[in-house]
């Protein structure tokens, strides 16, 4: 076992059935809003606001899109201006509490990654206003083909960001740990009096998906990959439909667009989320676009992910969530482009050494 | 914004259902406040009145016949900006399906043996015998589309329309995706801005907005094979409302 599944030893923990867990879920209810993973269609999830705790989903693969969707909406109003006398109005950004109830590790380090790129620099007001007090508690999954995590270093029961982590032992066992204060309030809050603590045997969870390579080799390769032939290859197969961008958890572009009413006297400035394999994305004003092919697009989504961020954030900027390949209509397939990459610059290192 | 005088704006159509025109015709509740801004010189389904210049033409319909084209022409001479509004104008719509098929035998099904009274030319799309200025997509075009390009020519800008696939506005909306349950739906390629109408309905995206500019079209084909079309079929479905825009 390696250091992050021992981690969990240390906090304390408390065993639940389903209609506990249900129960628990119920009571989080005083505490904010709660939301949490729905069925959303005959093969889909959501995270949607509790309702109804029995309609909660415990285990589930992913989810469409991640939790960013609270924090930086897909539509959202900047302002609203009026045209006549050049004066504008900021619309309320909601902050009050809210509980993220059976969040994968994944999605979590997702979050954390928008907080870095987020605060930095020019701090994204409306983002940090929203992230502020928000409570997550997580939950272990059973990778499916798409997970691939484990390969950017976030294992199934990774607990940063997280209050309180579920571990799914069966359809009617949860085991339940406080990761920090916060989660051991809450906990108690609910009538949790004993808690148990010592030697916790975590089941083996086996990642289906994996990158050739530790995720510390990678910017070794994507440092040399510009011209590589995976990208023209990929490319012949893509559509540019950029459902890939979308669900990303570590995807944060947007677009501004102004409207007006018809009397053109106010108007109101929207920013809705863009995506960098869109036709339009690198196109400036007077109609010149630096990445008109779909190469070149392919190219800077991937160097986005495991390079310019990387850079100085020291971790890809993928989590290994699956959902790019998952919701891909072209099957391109994360994983395999990475591995592509990695045999493509095995091959020339060979050639040159 | 325009100060002196009113904007004068013309509605002309050719060959279509006239979907569009109606569509316009039930802005009823914006009308008055467009009019604050325009003067309607020319629309046949509302008024008689003609004129000899426009600011603005919003053209319907395709070109189908010689004499449309000639029209067309005359418009344009007349018209300062000109708009093509719904599929049939801006990409030929449907109506091009009859381009696929050998002329004489299209006017011959149609017209027997009076085929000779009516010549008939391929169903072009505007941009093919005139310049276009903008186009507002869809069969038929939306409100929602017309009122914005409308307002930001009015006010003199560029009107920002999206040139990005249905599944940009589908996820969105975090629709459960057609693909992952198996039913091949044509967003990925098809212009948005219906706000994905139907497959938040859960109907397939037929295409009806016209493609994307740029279509990787081979991949397009191979996708729809992926999902159990052969490639006859993967055309059929991509030709229904884009037959203009096929590079085969
Ligand atoms: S989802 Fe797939 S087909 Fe669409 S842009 Fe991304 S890689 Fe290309
Ligand atoms: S790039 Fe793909 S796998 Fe990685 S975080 Fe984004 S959606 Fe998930
Ligand atoms: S349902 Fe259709 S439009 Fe929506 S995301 Fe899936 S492929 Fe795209
Ligand atoms: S989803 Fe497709 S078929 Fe439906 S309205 Fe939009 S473009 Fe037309």
């Amino acid at each position: 076992m390696d250091k992050k599944k021992l981690s969990l030893v240390q906090f304390k923990r408390v065993r639940l059935n389903e209609k506990q867990l249900r129960n628990f879920t119920g009571f989080l209810k005083t505490k904010g809003r709660v939301y949490a993973p729905h069925r959303k269609g005959e093969k889909s999830f959501s995270f949607q606001e509790v309702d109804d705790p029995s309609k909660v989903v415990f285990n589930y693969p992913r989810t469409i899109l991640p939790l960013k969707k609270f924090f930086q909406p897909p539509i959202e109003t900047l302002l609203e201006f009026t045209i006549n006398d050049n004066s504008y109005e900021l619309p309320d950004i909601d902050n009050k509490n809210k509980i993220f109830f059976g969040v994968h590790s994944y999605d979590m380090q997702g979050v954390l990654r928008l907080d870095y790129v987020f605060s930095r620099g020019e701090p994204e007001y409306n983002y940090l206003k929203r992230r502020e007090n928000s409570t997550f508690i997580g939950i272990s999954f059973e990778p499916d083909e798409y997970h691939f995590s484990g390969s950017v270093g976030i294992d199934v029961e990774n607990t940063e960001g997280f209050s309180i982590f579920i571990d799914i032992v069966d359809e009617d066992n949860y085991v339940v740990f406080a990761c920090d204060n916060t989660g051991e309030e809450l906990l108690k809050e609910y009538g949790i009096k004993d808690f148990e603590s010592g030697e916790y045997k975590l089941k083996e969870r086996e990642f289906k998906a994996k990158l050739k390579y530790h995720y510390g080799r990678l910017p070794q390769i994507f440092e040399k990959c510009y011209n590589y032939d995976v990208w023209k290859k990929v490319s012949e197969r893509c559509l540019g439909c950029g459902n890939c961008n979308l669900v990303c958890p570590t995807c944060y572009c947007f677009d501004v667009e102004d409207d007006v009413d018809l009397k053109i006297e106010m108007g109101s400035r929207t920013r809705r989320w863009d995506s960098c394999m869109l036709n339009e994305f690198a196109m400036v004003a007077g109609g010149e676009n630096f990445r008109k092919e779909l190469y070149q697009r392919t190219r800077h989504r991937l160097h986005r992910k495991f390079k310019y961020i990387t850079d100085h954030y020291g971790y890809p900027f993928c989590v290994g969530c699956g959902r790019c390949s998952q919701y891909c209509p072209a099957d391109i397939n994360m994983v395999e482009v990475v591995n592509d990459l990695i045999k493509e610059h095995e091959e020339r290192e060979k050639v040159y050494v | 914004m325009k100060k002196r005088g009113k904007i004068k704006v013309a509605f002309f159509d050719f060959t279509g259902c006239e979907g569009c025109q109606l569509n316009k015709l039930n802005l009823e509740n914006q009308l008055l406040d467009i009019l604050e801004h325009v003067d309607i010189v020319e629309f046949r389904e509302a008024m008689d009145d003609k004129a000899e210049f426009y600011d603005i033409a919003f053209v319907e319909g395709s070109i189908s016949t010689p004499e449309c084209v000639n029209r067309i022409n005359d418009i344009r001479r007349r018209s300062k900006v000109l708009v093509a509004i719904g599929a049939c104008a801006t990409n030929g719509g449907i109506n091009s399906l009859k381009n696929i098929h050998d002329i004489d035998e299209v006017r011959e099904t149609v017209y027997r043996e009076h085929k000779y009274l009516f010549p008939t030319l391929p169903a072009m799309p505007l941009h093919a015998i005139v310049k276009v200025d903008y186009k507002i997509y869809g069969c038929p075009m939306t409100q929602e589309e017309f009122l914005k390009v409308f307002k930001s020519l009015v006010m003199g800008k560029k009107p920002q329309q999206p040139d990005y696939a249905v599944c940009v506005e589908c996820k969105l909306k975090e629709n459960e995706c057609l693909l992952q349950r198996g039913i091949f739906c044509l967003g990925p390629v098809t212009r948005a801005g219906c706000g994905a109408r139907c497959p938040s309905f859960g109907q397939s995206c037929i295409g009806c907005r016209g493609f994307v500019s740029n279509i990787n079209q081979n991949a397009s084909i191979e996708v729809l094979k992926r999902y159990g079309y052969s490639v006859e079929e993967a055309v059929k479905r991509m030709n229904m409302f884009n037959v203009t825009e096929m590079k085969m």
